[in-house]
């Protein structure tokens, strides 16, 4: 799996969690998730995990993976998808 | 809840830097020296101090008595007085001032409703509320009862000692330090915890997260976050809401059956829960007003973590 595709399917994650009214103009793969771009919050951000973790059949470490930088971003979030080895 | 530690206990500085942000370096230096002396002396010390500061400090008094007035059958300044003391009470209880072991609270704790938490298999949502004495998560927990906390981190010179230690596990304290205040991994072990059909009990009016619904009572209102409606979205955990409250010396807590599932009533849950949630809040604030010093004293959110990514509604 390229992480292109990785990274299009967790912006469309995203794009979904966040709705059309947060989703900012122009939103990309380096718009924060949280504050200054989605307004994604916490319980928001356990949404797009778990969909995540649906979508690319992988299992993440709450007390490791799942950190502010790993959720910063989409291209971040994938990236830590891809470490995991998605399917 | 600070991490175990696997040495001595802390000494003076340690406990001094561990301070709350929550608590002023006076109460925090007051907490650190009452704690020495058995209970209830701590206690009953901090809830005159309370009462006393209330009588003697206009924004103590001010916002006691306004809320006060507005309870229908009650005394305003009497009502004031004793929801001040109680609130030196909470600060007590949420530092277990002077309270050596489990053993020494589990003799003053009485459950009701216990039977709604046996046999059932499946994940369980214990969900408090910011009314009456805090720990009940602690409380429960020295009876038995097999729960991991979901909420902010308490920091307390009782959970140094080795008699506290087992209830200082990580795995059971889901609570993000003070600085970091970062919950998706948090709610995303208490997601795992529930699906593996353990119980978590977490605050259905945590201070931060948006609001997806409010109680109105007299002179305030209880803010419902969702934490909890999304780990039980995710994992269709029960949810049994949870009370306590002070009877003299005694912490009761109810456990009250669990809240209907959604669909039964034709909706998404939330009116029903609405209902039942607001039933259950407005009962307690009318037969224990004095219990209530969130209400009459609400938390100065500017010394929360600020919301947005931090918010996640169930400290």
């Amino acid at each position: 799996m390229t992480g292109d595709s990785v990274l299009d399917r967790v912006q469309r994650i995203v794009a979904v969690t966040a709705g059309p009214t947060r989703t900012p103009p122009g939103a990309g793969p380096d718009t924060p998730l949280g504050g200054g771009g989605f307004w994604l919050d916490s319980v928001d951000l356990v949404e797009v995990i778990v969909a995540c973790e649906t979508e690319f059949a992988v299992t993440f470490d709450g007390e490791t993976d799942l950190t502010m930088e790993a959720l910063g971003t989409a291209r971040t979030l994938a990236d830590l998808i891809l470490s995991k080895g998605p399917r | 809840m600070a991490a175990p530690r696997a040495s001595a206990a802390p000494g003076l500085r340690e406990l001094w830097e561990n301070r709350p942000a929550i608590y002023s370096r006076a109460l925090w230096a007051l907490i650190i020296c009452l704690d020495r002396l058995p209970w209830p002396w701590g206690e009953d010390g901090l809830a005159r101090l309370f009462a006393a500061a209330a009588l003697v400090r206009g924004s103590r008094r001010r916002p006691a008595i306004a809320w006060a007035s507005q309870q229908p059958g009650h005394r305003a300044w009497r009502l004031a007085l004793a929801v001040a003391a109680f609130r030196g009470r909470w600060v007590a209880r949420s530092a277990l001032l002077g309270v050596r072991g489990p053993d020494d609270l589990r003799r003053r704790v009485v459950v009701d409703g216990e039977e709604y938490l046996a046999g059932v298999p499946g994940g369980t949502i214990l969900l408090g509320f910011h009314l009456g004495p805090p720990n009940v998560d602690v409380a429960l927990r020295t009876l038995g009862r097999r729960l991991a906390w979901l909420g902010s981190i308490r920091r307390s010179p009782a959970w140094s000692r080795e008699a506290w230690r087992p209830f200082a596990d990580p795995r059971d304290n889901l609570c993000p330090p003070d600085v970091e205040s970062f919950w998706p991994g948090y709610l995303y072990r208490a997601r795992r915890i529930l699906l593996d059909g353990g119980t978590i009990f977490t605050m259905a009016d945590a201070w931060a997260g948006r609001e997806v619904f409010q109680v109105a009572l007299p002179g305030s209102a209880v803010s419902i976050r969702p934490g909890w409606i999304t780990l039980w979205r995710q994992t269709g955990a029960r949810v049994l809401p949870v009370t306590t409250h002070l009877a003299g010396r005694a912490q009761i807590i109810t456990i009250y059956p669990p809240l209907q599932a959604p669909g039964t009533d034709g909706g998404d849950g939330l009116d029903a829960w609405r209902d039942t949630l607001g039933s259950l809040v407005k009962d307690y604030v009318r037969r224990f007003p004095e219990q209530c010093p969130s209400l009459a004293f609400p938390p100065q959110l500017g010394a929360r973590p600020r919301p947005g990514v931090g918010a996640h509604g169930n400290d």
